[in-house]
């Protein structure tokens, strides 16, 4: 199972998408970093879980669609007839589709790690500031549930028909422009700049009402029981 | 095989290829970096904002990334070995000309995209003012012509290093010279044209001009760098010495590239868009000129020709002089560099002169000597191409079928030792322009029409006061308006018709102009003669004003100022906010040299917009949509993270620095100033009084050595210390 997680990574992560995804999402980034977050938000430091917080929404977008990019790898038309061939091959179905599963996740973690890495190259060379445990918190919030819920949602899209995948990519952007309730925040990153004014102090230290965590750890579930039933799907299609 | 069927080939291998279609994409969507990271032209006319800067982000990203393309492609043969198999086909020298054709034809292809992607985005975003010309000029020279260039560049790199790192780091070198030591060189920045703006209401062929002079004069020196890189492609084994030797041999090829580094040369020398003015500006020797004893100008006129098709002008001015020194004088003239004086008459007999290479405030300087006669008719032949004399602001002298600007020497040369005689000189203009022209003599004087050409062109008359002149003219809309005890007469672009009527111009100069006037009194630059032209100019970035005219920068009505909330509650109060300027920062200047200080013309020109509005809507409206706001921004201020940790802001690089603390500063003057005003109003007790300290701040006679209105002035005019008027 090694070997083909390291086969599915190299063909996910060594390509030419793959760098183009990187470096579109490296200035994006950087436009974001250099024209928003170093304003900081809501009267709260550039650096402060809030201001990252705001600049993890704007790049959430992005990320939605680089990991739905990734799973168009196993899910275009091509890949469906090259599956003819994988399937006959000796190895559990099941296995197979967990160690796709991973590249994808690796993939997908990887663009959210040059994410964070360029807010913290950012941090240190303009403010001299390495508090990088304070954001721990606002990045799992952030980005992990939307990120597995991507994933789950998206390899069973993809099953269904390709161009599903293709069609769900512009929903976090949708998400942006509408007026969600509080509780939905996080979708659209009004959460960042809202919650804090109403705390009434400055610098607020980072927290989230019950009702934000709840509609996260809701969609991360979400997230988890699609790709754990899709995978199983797929075993039980091939038999 | 010949290069037009190996070309054919390598274009489909190129569009088939995927790093092609990569390439071509980010190109295509580079110009969003213009919108928001990439901002060189420092305007804010929709055209700058929404045309230039996306069409120049295009062109450096286009140009880096079709370079990186050239790269790659060169040296794909060479690291598959499949070099060795191909030459022995076709001649290496074939094969890369016809790699360099298929490139150009995919960096056009990638240009015809991208004009298409982003046409309906650039027309939404800037709305009526959109022109096809301006947007397909602006893609193909600001954008477009990168391509090619860095085509160019990355294949001779490649073509005489033969490596592909090394070729990288060369053309990055040469890319960042353009982007930073070369940036304000206008000759020399070859990926990141140097334009500031560029009109909404009026044409840009004047700096669309000086960018193609500039990419066409890089694109003879590129290729015929090109051309001698290309002979050095290795052959039979030898190095690029070696081959260059052999290619050479056939001696066309040498002959056509250094032909071509020659045209290059000729073009950058010969430039003729910039003069060569002395960069010192507190150098102003042609205006220390002494007068020549026992000459007196008694009359000038002019008949001028201007060309707008090809941005020149021809013409003809006569001067009548009373010498009674009985002496042969010499006359100085003020005369645009770009100028050739072709031919000067003295009393209808040939007379000497010359024309001084020294320049100086845009200006050369023609000496004319006349004879001992006591009535002296001196008559000057002149054409050419009105210089400008600021690299970093090209356009001001834009002369097309749609706009005209000729101010002064620009119009018709000025005489410069030379007094008037008693009881004045008067000049008289003629000018022929387009049917869809108006004239508009910048002074109290009218122009008129005094004859119709066939082809449908007219002859405009005035007369002036003075020996010298300056004359706008364009496509323009005029209202007249009464207001305040004056005529005043509007002039705007017809193209800004929509805005003008929707933001209600005509009202928001008849309001500022009853309230100022009844509060504040008349300027004195406005005249005593009962009229006053406001004229629309194409954006310049500053204003002036004579006696009896004064200007109005396009920049200050484009359709995202009209919206900026800062400045009004909606276009309207913008438009009245942008006529105050007339009054506090035309009328009375203001030094801003000290940045941190929250004083500005905008202080008062805001608390006199909301006093205005209040008239105009009520109390309750202007207390809502200004003096609300106004505590607000204030209230955001002071709870700014920079504000309250100045430390952080030191450590931040000086662009962003200077990014944030304009963005503060601007609020100090927008919102605190405008609360302080307020405030003061209150101690010295109420409105009526403050009228009155500013009608007298406003009246006072401005001391010549330093004619600005200071924040001390104020505070003493109101009998305050600036503790009192800090907001608590």
């Amino acid at each position: 199972m090694g070997k083909i997680y390291r086969y599915e990574c190299r063909r996910l992560l060594w390509n030419q998408f793959f760098a183009g995804l990187t470096v579109v999402l490296l200035l994006y980034g950087a436009l974001v970093l250099r024209g928003v977050t170093i304003l900081g938000v809501s009267h709260t430091a550039p650096f402060s879980p809030w201001s990252f917080g705001d600049y993890l929404s704007r790049m959430l977008p992005l990320l939605w669609l680089g990991a739905l990019t990734l799973l168009s790898f196993f899910t275009s038309p091509k890949a469906r007839r090259a599956e003819v061939l994988t399937a006959a091959a000796s190895m559990s179905p099941r296995r197979y589709a967990l160690a796709r599963c991973l590249a994808a996740l690796t993939g997908t973690a990887l663009l959210a790690l040059l994410c964070l890495g360029q807010a913290a190259l950012f941090y240190g060379w303009y403010f001299g500031w390495y508090g990088w445990g304070s954001l721990a918190f606002p990045t799992l919030v952030t980005l992990v549930p939307p990120l597995v819920f991507a994933m789950g949602s998206g390899w069973l899209l993809g099953k269904l028909r390709p161009w599903l995948l293709y069609a769900w990519m512009p929903a976090p952007f949708v998400c942006g422009l509408l007026p969600l309730p509080e509780a939905m925040g996080l979708w659209n990153g009004s959460f960042f700049i809202r919650y804090p004014l109403t705390l009434e102090r400055l610098d607020p230290a980072f927290s989230a009402p019950v009702s934000v965590l709840l509609v996260q750890c809701g969609l991360l579930a979400a997230g988890i029981g699609l790709l754990a039933h899709s995978p199983v799907k797929a075993v039980a299609e091939r038999r | 095989m010949n290069v037009i069927r190996l070309f054919s080939l390598e274009l489909v291998r190129l569009v088939r290829s995927r790093t092609t279609w990569l390439v071509v994409l980010l190109t295509a969507l580079s110009p969003a970096a213009g919108l928001g990271f990439y901002q060189p032209a420092v305007s804010t006319t929709m055209n700058t904002l929404y045309l230039a800067n996306p069409a120049m982000a295009g062109g450096a990203a286009g140009g880096i990334l079709f370079s990186l393309l050239t790269i790659f492609e060169l040296d794909r043969l060479r690291r598959s070995r499949a070099d060795l198999l191909t030459d022995a086909v076709v001649s290496p020298l074939t094969t890369a000309l016809a790699r360099l054709l298929a490139l150009l034809a995919v960096a056009g292809l990638t240009v015809a995209l991208t004009l298409l992607g982003w046409f309906p985005v650039s027309m939404v975003r800037i709305g009526s003012v959109f022109d096809g010309g301006d947007y397909a000029l602006a893609y193909l020279l600001l954008m477009g012509l990168a391509l090619p260039l860095s085509v160019l560049a990355g294949g001779c790199a490649y073509q005489v290093t033969c490596r592909r790192e090394l070729s990288i780091v060369l053309f990055a070198a040469f890319a960042a010279l353009s982007l930073t030591v070369w940036a304000g060189n206008w000759q020399l920045c070859w990926l990141n044209p140097c334009v500031w703006a560029l009109s909404d209401d009026f044409s840009n062929f004047r700096i669309f001009r000086s960018v193609a002079w500039m990419r066409l004069t890089w694109l003879a020196a590129l290729a015929g760098m090109w051309g001698f890189s290309w002979l050095c492609i290795r052959r039979y084994g030898k190095g690029a010495l070696g081959s260059l030797a052999r290619s050479a041999r056939r001696i066309y090829r040498p002959i056509i590239a250094l032909a071509l580094l020659a045209c290059a040369g000729t073009a950058y020398a010969a430039q003729p868009f910039l003069d060569h003015s002395n960069p010192d500006l507190t150098v102003m020797s042609f205006y220390e000129l002494p007068d020549v004893e026992g000459v007196a100008a008694l009359r000038c006129s002019a008949k001028v020709f201007p060309d707008t098709d090809a941005g020149t002008v021809t013409g003809r001015a006569c001067y009548q002089f009373e010498n009674t020194s009985g002496q042969a004088r010499t006359l100085s003239f003020g005369i645009n560099p770009g100028y050739t004086v072709s031919r000067v008459q003295a009393n209808g007999v040939d007379a000497p002169f010359t024309v001084s290479a020294y320049q100086e405030y845009n200006e050369a300087r023609l000496e004319v000597t006349i004879p001992a006669q006591t009535r002296v008719e001196v008559s000057v032949a002149y054409s050419g191409f009105p210089q400008e004399s600021l690299p970093t602001m090209q356009g001001i002298n834009e002369l097309s079928a749609d706009y005209l600007c000729l101010e002064n020497s620009a119009l018709l040369p000025r005489p410069m030792n030379v007094r008037s005689r008693e009881g004045g000189c008067r000049t008289v203009v003629e000018i022929t322009l387009p049917a869809s022209m108006t004239a508009i003599p910048f002074s109290t004087s009218e122009a008129a029409v005094v004859a119709e050409r066939e082809d449908g062109a007219k002859i405009w008359r005035y007369e002036e006061k003075g020996m010298g002149s300056i004359l706008y003219a364009g496509d323009y809309v005029r209202q007249d308006i009464e207001a305040g005890g004056i005529t005043i007469q509007f002039y705007y672009a017809r193209k800004h018709q929509a805005i003008m009527e929707q933001a209600g111009a005509a009202d928001a100069v008849k309001a500022v102009v009853d309230y100022c006037v009844r509060h504040y009194g008349l300027p004195a630059a406005f005249g005593t003669s009962g009229r006053l032209k406001l004229i629309q100019s194409r954006v310049r970035s500053s204003g002036y004003a004579v006696d009896g005219a004064s200007l109005l920068d396009e920049e200050d009505f484009t359709a995202a100022n009209l919206a900026d909330v800062e400045k009004g509650g909606g276009a309207g109060e913008v438009m009245i906010h942008e006529l105050v300027h007339q009054w506090w920062g035309l009328g009375r200047m203001f030094d801003l040299d000290d940045p941190t200080s929250p004083w500005s013309a905008e202080g008062l020109t805001v608390y006199t917009t909301y006093r205005i509005v209040k008239e105009l809507y009520g109390e309750a409206y202007a207390r809502e949509h200004y003096i609300g706001q106004w505590k607000q921004a204030v209230d955001d201020y002071y709870l700014n993270f920079y504000v309250r940790h100045p430390a952080y802001l030191e450590l931040l690089p000086e662009g962003e620095r200077l990014g944030i603390s304009n963005n503060l500063s601007g609020m100090r003057w927008y919102s605190e100033m405008p609360l302080k005003i307020l405030k003061a109003e209150e101690l010295v007790g109420g409105e009526a009084a403050m009228d009155r300290i500013l009608y007298e701040l406003f009246q006072r006679e401005p001391d010549p050595m330093y004619p600005y209105l200071t924040y001390e002035d104020f505070l003493t005019a109101c009998g305050l210390t600036e503790e009192e008027l800090e907001l608590g």
